[in-house]
């Protein structure tokens, strides 16, 4: 856990999403990345277990008689209980449901960025952008995260959209043109921009958690083991033989072409969309993308949609879980 | 989310995507489009065609006829340096003809790109103390409300009389060793705010928004305002080199003046300069001792105006003359040139009309003048010591 830092990067990238809370720093030239789990689990007090919790110096935070242990490892200690996680948001925004919500937050964007020291550098942080065809209100959302940061230091803050992020972060070679595609834990982000200029966004509520949530409903397994089953064993085959890869599989598949339904319906009924004179890439991210084959997946209901864009590649992240936060970074160091 | 986005037209988003794509860096690259086209462009793209006159069309045709004949290579040093030769005549008429914007493509740490291709060094940047200064209202002088600010009038010509090596590749290792001794003489002295090299690179030495210790006893003025002490209100611009006005050559190399061209059309831009409050040393320099102007005489003759994309401005009547009452040394007829000398010689004229206006003798008049100098001399220092009190 850090506490006040020492070191001032020149800015900072943050991607804050449902599922995953991810920082981008640069310093001296060189990128460095931090994550946790936007998580938490809660466990009663006891002297024995906030002892323990402290020599394993696991992050965890006290209060009226319970321990909330969150980060990445609130997922081990759900298991290791046989709980469910808590998560402080869904689909994107904070969990209006979640009492501990604002708290927990707090704690984890503490632990991935530390307080600021007294020199603030930029922090940019993404938002998702509202469900396709809703002009949801993000301002609470937004105006927290920045309180937030605020409250730690960081008083140089902007936001950026999380599928231009994407963008930002991936597609320096195309001039910034192109598709932007984040799957996150809440939900799917996708972006169109043309030469950096943000054409269109939108988001689709079906996510990572979308997948554990229905995967578990009918395997009657507990969701956390089924997230963890994703996240370690999943890959797209063709074939499983294990009920619970099968049903994940299922699910995978509906996030996909829901995507690429939403990507289809967006560029026919957007007349906003530019003629771009060339194919343009399309870059996938997030942790939803990082299963094996989850790329030919895609492509493949892509080509089949015959999207009115023409699209040249389609590529995966090199690093898919940092794609946000590194867009972001750079969005900062621009200003 | 819809955004209503009109994509700028082939041949901009041609020259756009070009010279995006030479900037390795991602962020300078993203920072360059934002600016460009992005969030930050001055100009929506779908209008920014539309803003250019259309007698510039032809230029940014020749400028693209260019592109496929030069090497990528080539091509990035023309757009980051702006070609000297070709590029110089093209862009001297988009200069004359539209005063185009120029704004800040690259702003790195080490140094910043300009949109007209003008690249900074900043290596050598240092701060000095902010600029302040009081601007005297023209005719108003002695009775007038002198105007308080901050932002430059004008660019004062320099060149820096230093010792020179023959610019010749054999003396390589010499003329870069002279001009880094140079560069950091002038960085101590706090002495400009930007040197242009004998290679033509520009450097900036003092920050824009700080004063530099340039152009010490020394007067101009324009249709608004009078200046007293240029080192609070003009930029001091520097070449290196040696004034040679007995020679009749200019002390400037063509990269010099081209560098000297592009850093005049940013810094116009920038601060809006009005084309004759950009002019040189030998022109504001006066001497309170002697009361006589051209105290300093760099640059009294051949400095290339022309070249530069500005009027004759030796040919203006010195303000130091017609304002302050300031004489000239006949001897300067040999160290200037034809128009320096035609201009001191419409001032002294101005000064005879106005004295008979008056009703008194050209002497007489003078000493009127010479004493409203000093009476601005005392403002502008009691404003310089009240400055530093404060920023002590």
């Amino acid at each position: 856990m850090k506490n006040s830092r020492n070191d001032v990067p020149e800015a900072i990238g943050l991607d804050i999403g449902t599922s995953r809370i991810v920082s981008a720093e640069r310093n001296s030239g060189d990128n460095k990345f931090s994550a946790q789990l936007n998580a938490f689990v809660t466990i009663p007090y006891s002297k024995i277990t906030a002892s323990t919790l402290k020599r394993e110096q696991v992050p965890h935070s006290v209060s009226d008689g319970q321990i909330a242990v969150y980060g990445n490892e609130s997922a081990r200690m759900a298991d290791l209980l046989g709980r469910e996680i808590r998560r402080p948001m869904t689909r994107g925004v904070l969990n209006a449901g979640e009492p501990d919500s604002l708290a927990q937050i707090e704690e984890i964007v503490e632990s991935v960025l530390g307080k600021a020291s007294d020199k603030s550098p930029k922090v940019c942080f993404s938002i998702p952008a509202p469900p396709m065809g809703y002009e949801e209100n993000l301002t609470y959302h937004e105006a927290t995260i920045r309180q937030i940061l605020s409250k730690l230091g960081y008083n140089d803050v902007r936001s950026i959209n999380e599928g231009l992020a994407v963008i930002y972060g991936e597609l320096e070679d195309s001039n910034y043109t192109g598709v932007g595609i984040s799957c996150g834990g809440g939900l799917c982000n996708v972006a169109l921009a043309y030469m950096s200029v943000p054409v269109l966004s939108f988001s689709i509520p079906k996510g990572g958690d979308f997948i554990d949530t229905s995967a578990a409903s009918v395997t009657g397994e507990l969701i956390n083991r089924v997230r963890l089953a994703k996240e370690e064993h999943f890959h797209f085959n063709g074939h499983f033989t294990d009920k619970i890869q099968q049903a994940i599989s299922v699910y995978y598949d509906d996030v996909i072409h829901s995507i690429v339904n939403a990507l289809k319906d967006a560029f026919m009924n957007t007349r906003s969309v530019p003629k771009m004179g060339r194919p343009v890439p399309l870059v996938l991210s997030g942790g939803g993308a990082l299963p094996g084959g989850f790329r030919d997946r895609f492509e493949k209901v892509l080509r089949e949609a015959s999207l009115p864009l023409a699209i040249s590649e389609v590529r995966l992240a090199p690093e898919p879980l940092y794609s946000t936060a590194k867009g972001a970074l750079i969005a900062a160091l621009t200003e | 989310m819809e955004r209503t986005f009109k994509p700028p037209g082939g041949l901009t988003r041609a020259l756009v995507e070009w010279r995006a794509g030479q900037i390795a860096d991602p962020v300078a690259r993203l920072r360059f489009l934002r600016h460009s086209v992005g969030d930050r462009a001055i100009f929506k793209p779908a209008d920014l065609w539309s803003r250019i006159p259309k007698r510039t069309y032809a230029v940014f045709g020749a400028a693209l006829f260019l592109i496929p004949v030069v090497t990528i290579g080539d091509a990035g040093r023309f757009f980051r340096r702006g070609g000297i030769t070709q590029a110089h005549s093209t862009a001297r008429a988009v200069t004359d003809a539209t005063k185009p914007a120029v704004w800040l493509v690259e702003n790195g740490e080490r140094y910043e790109v300009w949109s007209n291709g003008l690249r900074i060094e900043r290596r050598t940047e240092i701060a000095s103390e902010p600029r302040a200064y009081l601007a005297f209202p023209a005719g108003k002088e002695d009775h007038g409300s002198p105007e308080p600010r901050t932002q430059p009038a004008g660019i004062v010509y320099h060149t820096t009389e230093s010792h020179q090596a023959p610019f010749e590749e054999s003396q390589r290792n010499r003329l870069t060793l002279i001009g880094e001794s140079l560069l950091s003489f002038v960085r101590e002295q706090k002495a400009y705010n930007y040197v242009v090299d004998r290679f033509g690179r520009v450097f900036r030495i003092v920050k824009e928004t700080d004063v530099a210790y340039h152009a010490g006893h020394s007067i101009w003025g324009d249709d608004r305002a009078s200046y007293v002490n240029l080192n609070d209100s003009f930029l001091g611009v520097a070449v290196e080199g040696q004034s040679q006005p007995a020679e009749g050559a200019s002390p400037a190399n063509p990269a010099q003046i081209h560098a000297l061209r592009i850093l005049t059309e940013m810094l116009r831009a920038r601060y809006h300069i009005p084309p004759g409050n950009c002019i040189t040393h030998a022109q504001v320099s006066v001497s309170p001792v002697t009361r006589l102007v051209s105290y300093h005489t760099d640059w009294a003759a051949h400095f290339p105006y022309a070249e530069l994309g500005l009027p004759d401005n030796y040919s203006i009547p010195l303000p130091s003359m017609a304002r302050f009452g300031f004489g000239y040394d006949p001897g300067l007829q040999k160290l200037s040139g034809g128009s320096f000398w035609q201009g001191l010689l419409h001032t002294e004229e101005r000064v005879r009309q106005d004295a008979s206006a008056h009703g008194t003798t050209i002497p007489r008049y003078r000493e009127t003048l010479l004493e409203r100098y000093r009476q601005l001399l005392n403002q502008v220092k009691a404003k310089s010591q009240t400055s530093q009190e404060k920023a002590g």
